[in-house]
């Protein structure tokens, strides 16, 4: 039970609403213009994402946001970045120009923060358009190799919905990923209603 | 959330335990609670304190309006999507470092230093709104003003160690640590800026002597002559001294062509014969010299790390086979 194209296609456009609106935000947080763009929606296996995650790089320490979202779907939504990646991000929301070396509390609180206002845009612009109700929870912040972060609960097997997001911010790129952890029932339910709304756009 | 700080609402407090007050204004955390509308419906003491108000200054009024400074900022925009999404959000103290005018108690109020603060807004989801007439929303504020001074220390204190860590005992140059850490990252902005660099490699003539005729502990001061020798000549803020080796030492010298390299290095050896140290066991002067051979890194070519310490050390090797005290290329 997977979504086809035409429903992805859709999911797609509905995420680049909440994403241009996390833009805004992360904008004003920073001081300066942060592009975001999801040129990619995919569904693929927990154990697939990881292989996507790992394939080019030696390093499968990853930065992840998490925040749990429940209603007519329950997902757990995280924010991936390379934990490189995420320091060079945290840098560039402060304006600092002292690299950063490592993750300490206050960076890490950082992160939760820009995790929040990505994931609370996308998934109150899925809510908007699809009319569905969540209940949101607050974020937290799990460093780890891939692996642990994907696998703590379920199966490698499960499916997971993934968004490639990429960040520009002045001359810098960083790439993410968000992922929704979706259970079977859960599947059924957004495939359902993406269906109802592309109905009710014809 | 069916707490509230004013009097005359009996139906709601009715269903507030005896302790409840009691808890919430001995929290060491600031607390607030919102109506739909923004206006406070709850302060609890710890903020209060904190800000210097009254009880009376914040009830029913609107937030923006018992802290004005909070409009147009981050919070304000966070605050909205809170009441329109219904979705908690959370305020870092490291991109938000003190939206509220929070300062230590007066009692302790030295400094008036305002607190660093890490917020959490938390909106009544849509079920829990839909058991109150509204959605409430309340808002903790932490003072990590600790947090941030330990984090702060802890940073100096590892950028002193990480410092010490790549320093040469004996003469005080750059160890080999720190060359490692070095080089790669000029050669990164040379090739970025198209500037050239020049490295040069220098070796002590006949160290092995010097140190059997007067000793190890005089062969240490011969070394920290030379090492001293080195950074007069070398003394823009971006150069780099380090100690390869045992009697060893490279010149890391960024914006620096091969001319001028060599030039440094003429005067590095000059500088060292004047030191004038007596050396009975070198043939080919009566006092302690250097060889040295120079390394261009031109922007243009695409060299490594690798590539550059060998050109050095393979000019430094014609330098010693052409007789020593002397400069190649």
């Amino acid at each position: 039970m997977s979504l086809n194209a035409l429903e992805l296609d859709a999911l797609t456009e509905i995420f680049n609403v909440g994403v241009g609106q996390a833009a805004n935000a992360l904008s004003q947080l920073a001081g300066a213009n942060v592009r975001l763009t999801v040129p990619r929606v995919v569904m693929l296996s927990k154990q697939g994402l990881s292989n996507e995650l790992t394939e080019n790089g030696s390093d499968d320490r990853i930065c992840a946001v998490r925040q749990a979202f429940s209603g007519v779907l329950n997902t757990e939504a995280v924010l991936m970045f390379p934990v490189q990646q995420s320091l060079q991000l945290v840098q560039m929301m402060v304006g600092d120009d002292v690299p950063l070396e490592q993750l300490g509390e206050m960076e890490q609180e950082a992160l939760a923060e820009i995790g929040n206002i990505l994931l609370n845009s996308v998934v109150s612009g899925v809510a908007d358009v699809l009319k569905l109700q969540f209940e949101g929870s607050l974020p937290y912040v799990e460093l780890g190799p891939v692996q642990d972060v994907l696998f703590a609960q379920g199966d490698p097997t499960d499916l997971v919905l993934s968004l490639q997001i990429d960040f520009a911010i002045d001359t810098l790129q960083i790439r993410g990923f968000m992922v929704f952890l979706l259970d079977v029932e859960s599947v059924e339910s957004l495939k359902a209603t993406v269906r109802q709304f592309l109905v009710s756009l014809t | 959330m069916s707490v509230s700080g004013q009097s005359g609402q009996s139906d709601e407090a009715s269903n507030c335990p005896p302790w409840a007050h009691w808890l919430l204004d001995h929290l060491q955390l600031g607390l607030l609670v919102l109506d739909a509308q923004c206006q406070v419906v709850f302060v609890n003491d710890w903020l209060l304190v904190h800000a210097g108000l009254t009880r009376d200054a914040v009830l029913s009024r609107h937030l923006l309006e018992v802290f004005p400074q909070l409009k147009n900022t981050s919070f304000e925009r966070a605050l909205k999507q809170a009441v329109a999404s219904g979705y908690p959000t959370l305020l870092s103290q490291t991109l938000n470092p003190a939206p509220f005018p929070l300062f230590l108690s007066t009692r302790q109020r030295g400094q008036d230093k305002v607190l660093r603060q890490s917020i959490r807004i938390v909106p009544a989801g849509f079920k829990a709104s839909g058991l109150m007439d509204q959605r409430y929303i309340f808002i903790q504020i932490n003072d990590v003003t600790q947090s941030v001074i330990r984090e702060r220390l802890l940073k100096a204190q590892s950028g002193r160690l990480k410092g010490l860590s790549e320093i040469d005992v004996l003469t005080g140059l750059g160890n080999r640590r720190r060359l490692d850490a070095v080089l790669p990252q000029a050669i990164r902005t040379a090739h970025k800026s198209a500037q050239p660099l020049s490295l040069i490699m220098f070796d002590i003539d006949y160290f092995k002597q010097f140190n059997d005729i007067y000793g190890h502990l005089a062969g240490d001061e011969g070394l920290r002559q030379v090492a001293q020798a080195l950074n007069e000549v070398f003394r823009r803020p971006q150069d780099l001294v380090a100690r390869f080796g045992g009697e060893e030492m490279v010149a890391v010298l960024p914006e620096t062509d091969g001319q001028a390299a060599l030039a440094l290095a003429q005067q590095a050896l000059q500088r060292v014969r004047e030191k004038c140290i007596d050396h009975r066991g070198s043939k080919i002067a009566t006092v302690l010299t250097l060889s040295a051979g120079v390394a261009l890194c031109d922007p243009a070519s695409a060299l490594t790390t690798i590539d550059l310490l060998k050109a050095a050390d393979q000019a430094l090797y014609l330098a010693k086979s052409l007789g020593r005290n002397q400069v190649c290329s």
